[in-house]
């Protein structure tokens, strides 16, 4: 019995004790949990981490697709639909001060690089930044977004004097935290975006990434925003550009077509210009703004030398680098309706040549065609003037959506007289018009453009 | 054909012209969005505001002050809470969006306070010594005369103006990576109130059940907590304005409402829920 009795209270010691061993003390329970907590917190922190550098990558975008018809009979096909932007901008901000910006831009069969830049901001006054790499020339309407512009396109003087916005080089530039002052100097290549052909026709300026010449270009901005109380405000400043193209012909034939300059291979044939520019900004019936910039300077296009006869190919007479006096300005007049509505009005004007009118254009005095000194370049199409009224009304559905219908009535300046500056143009079904675009008249250019833009 | 389309876009373009100076209509309906910090100022606003106007709608969220002109910008709120002033950068698309600078009407004032939990042994502290400490140079509480535990950083998200006066005047710098982002003040404070070894900051106005630590300008001068009489006085050195931006001068229901908050009613309410009057 005795035995018996032992048995059992090891047994029951045992089943005790094993029970013991398997229920944790709420100590125990508790040191768990506490060491869970702390590895998930663990785990919090490094993902926190993780997320933190993520949040310093920043992705924006736009694309705007299109509807255009042309009114010009010579434009074939007179009407598409077409993508005209679609942009992807990344930005990372890597540390206080420290920036990279990349904005691919993704237009079917082309795919292109629009900015690409570092921005090193200076830590200590927060004054002064120093950019590199591929970004926006310093002027009012090359810095403004195309997906906040309110014409469908630049005005003519900023599309021709900066082709493609962007260019590659370094740039200064002083923001003082006190004073509405801004102020960029930029060293840039300069060719960018520039056709330069050779005696072929053949652009030789087609590496994009790098110079075609030695010259560097000077483009200093400087604005100041004025504050005018509850009325608005006012932004003004000015803009100067300072470059040269290398020569790649033995003469510079001047702005009027009446001087000729010997130069070697290599010279700078110069193209300087300046610009003035003002935005007011006023609380007026909902919001209004009046912009506008002048710009008038000296630009080049550059030659090349003749090509000599070999065997049965013809000699390919030379063509003198060109000097243009230019003078171009827009003036924006902008409003509100309501809150989703936008009308906008530009008019903008670009003479390239300022020194002929369109009544001397093709006069004898000024045709100065002779292959043989290098001066084969005769006045003509590209001197005439144009005037563009521009009409849009912008609907804004939300922050991601606008749709923009766009009209832009285009004038030429008219040469002298009849048939003497025509061009020839084919119909959509195939017939030749020979001299059908006569520049005696206004030349009908007007375009239609309905636009939607989508923006993140 | 050519004078034809002048002759039709002229007439458009005068039509345009004409729609074009039309007033924009002063809403009925006001919609008010941003600062986190001024949520219970601009409820409360509204709140009392509606009972004596019941004609009067308004609707107020948070979000925090960049959500606020953000909002403002895209046209998605009537007034934008921020306690911070509008950066140019924002100016600037609001220009290029509305045509006008905004309009900025100050309507309270906040000291920025800085939050400890009551068993800690620290009870005042310069403004070095949180700049140190918030981007993660000082990381012990020894060494600012405290226990020898390591610091537990809380603050807001970037999208919080009193993140970015908060760094701009007292951080000046990159916050330390440690410095546990919160949504909200109310989620700074209850952090803290949790972690003995925790340092936060916010409005004055959440500052409950919690040690609100003195701020000294430098190691000379004495240390102040956010009052009524510091700030007129300019003796706290973390004081700030706090804003109402609009897009446009305010007309109408927005005018008058605008008016009423800085009317000594409404600042009444500044006092009662925490922060200081404009004047």
């Amino acid at each position: 019995m005795k035995r018996i009795s032992l048995i059992a209270l090891v047994l029951v010691s045992v089943i005790f004790f094993k029970a013991n061993a398997q229920e944790p003390t709420t100590d125990e329970k508790l040191t768990e949990v506490n060491d869970k907590v702390n590895g998930l917190l663990e785990r919090l922190a490094t993902d926190e981490t993780d997320l933190q550098k993520l949040t310093k990558i920043k992705v924006s975008g736009y694309m705007q697709a299109q509807y255009q018809y042309f009114e010009n009979p010579s434009i074939q096909p007179n009407n598409y639909f077409s993508l005209r932007r679609a942009r992807v901008k990344f930005t990372y901000e890597m540390a206080d001060g420290v920036k990279f910006v990349l904005t691919p831009e993704f237009v079917p069969g082309n795919l292109s690089v629009k900015d690409a830049y570092v921005v090193l901001n200076d830590r200590w006054s927060k004054a002064f930044s120093i950019w590199a790499g591929k970004f926006n020339r310093p002027n009012y309407e090359v810095e403004y977004s195309s997906s906040s512009r309110e014409l469908a396109e630049r005005s003519m003087v900023i599309r021709t004097l900066y082709p493609g916005e962007r260019a590659i080089g370094a740039k200064l530039e002083y923001n003082p935290v006190n004073i509405p002052l801004h102020v960029q100097f930029a060293l840039l290549n300069g060719a960018d975006g520039i056709t330069i052909n050779n005696a072929s026709g053949v652009n030789q300026n087609t590496t994009e990434n790098k110079d075609f010449d030695n010259y560097k270009d000077i483009m200093v901005r400087a604005t100041y925003n004025l504050q005018l109380g509850n009325f608005g405000g006012l932004d003004f400043g000015a803009h100067g550009y300072f470059g040269s193209f290398k020569s790649n012909a033995l003469k510079t034939l001047s702005s009027d077509y009446t001087t000729i300059e010997d130069v070697k291979f290599g010279d700078a044939v110069k193209r300087n210009w300046v610009g003035g520019e003002f935005q007011l900004f006023a609380d007026l019936l909902g919001g209004l703004s009046v912009k506008g910039e002048y710009i008038a300077g000296k630009n080049a296009s550059i030659g090349y030398s003749p090509v000599a006869a070999v065997g049965t190919t013809a000699a390919t007479p030379g063509v003198a680098n060109f000097q243009n006096n230019f003078a171009g300005y827009y003036l924006y007049f902008i409003k509100n309706l309501g809150k989703k509505n936008q009308f906008a009005f530009r008019y903008d004007y670009y003479d390239p040549n300022t020194d002929i009118t369109g009544k001397d254009v093709t006069i004898a005095k000024y045709t100065s065609a002779d292959a043989t000194t290098l001066k084969n370049r005769v006045s003509g199409k590209s001197d005439l003037a144009t005037s563009t009224f521009g009409f849009a009304l912008h609907h804004y559905f939300d922050d991601n959506l606008r749709i923009s219908l766009n009209y832009e009535i285009v004038q030429n300046e008219k040469v002298g007289s009849a048939g003497l500056l025509t061009e020839d143009y084919t119909k959509a079904d195939g017939t030749k018009v020979v001299k059908g675009l006569d520049y005696s008249n206004v030349i009908n250019q007007n375009l239609l453009t309905l636009r939607i833009q989508a923006k993140f | 054909m050519k004078t034809l389309n002048m002759k039709k876009f002229a007439v458009v373009a005068v039509l345009l012209v004409f729609v074009g100076f039309a007033f924009t209509p002063a809403p009925d309906r006001i919609t008010v969005k941003g600062s986190d910090t001024m949520v219970i100022l601009a409820q409360k606003w509204a709140e009392v505001y509606m009972q004596s106007n019941p004609s009067a709608a308004i609707q107020v969220t948070g979000g925090g002050s960049g959500t606020g002109i953000s909002a403002l910008i895209n046209g998605a709120t009537d007034i934008a809470n921020s306690s911070r002033k509008m950066k140019n950068t924002e100016r600037e698309k609001l220009k290029a969006r509305y045509n006008t600078l905004g309009i900025e009407v100050a309507c309270a004032k906040d000291g920025i306070t800085v939050y400890l939990h009551p068993s800690n042994k620290v009870k005042e502290l310069t403004v070095k010594q949180l700049g140190d400490i918030f981007r993660g140079e000082i990381t012990n509480w020894k060494q600012v005369g405290g226990a020898d535990q390591n610091i537990k950083l809380y603050g807001r998200e970037n999208s919080s103006g009193t993140y970015v006066f908060f760094q701009e005047n007292v951080v000046k710098g990159d916050y330390a990576p440690s410095c546990q982002t919160l949504p909200g003040t109310a989620a700074v404070v209850n952090a803290v109130k949790k972690d003995p070894n925790a340092i936060g900051y916010g409005g004055a106005a959440y500052a409950e059940g919690i040690e609100i630590c003195k701020v000294k300008k430098d190691d000379n001068s004495p240390g102040y907590v956010a009052s009524a009489e510091t700030i007129k006085s300019n003796q706290y050195p973390i004081t700030r304005y706090l804003f109402m931006y609009l897009r446009n001068k305010p007309t109408g229901a927005m005018k008058t409402y605008i008016d009423w908050i800085l009317s000594p009613e409404g600042q009444k309410l500044v006092v009662e829920t925490g922060y200081f009057p404009v004047k």
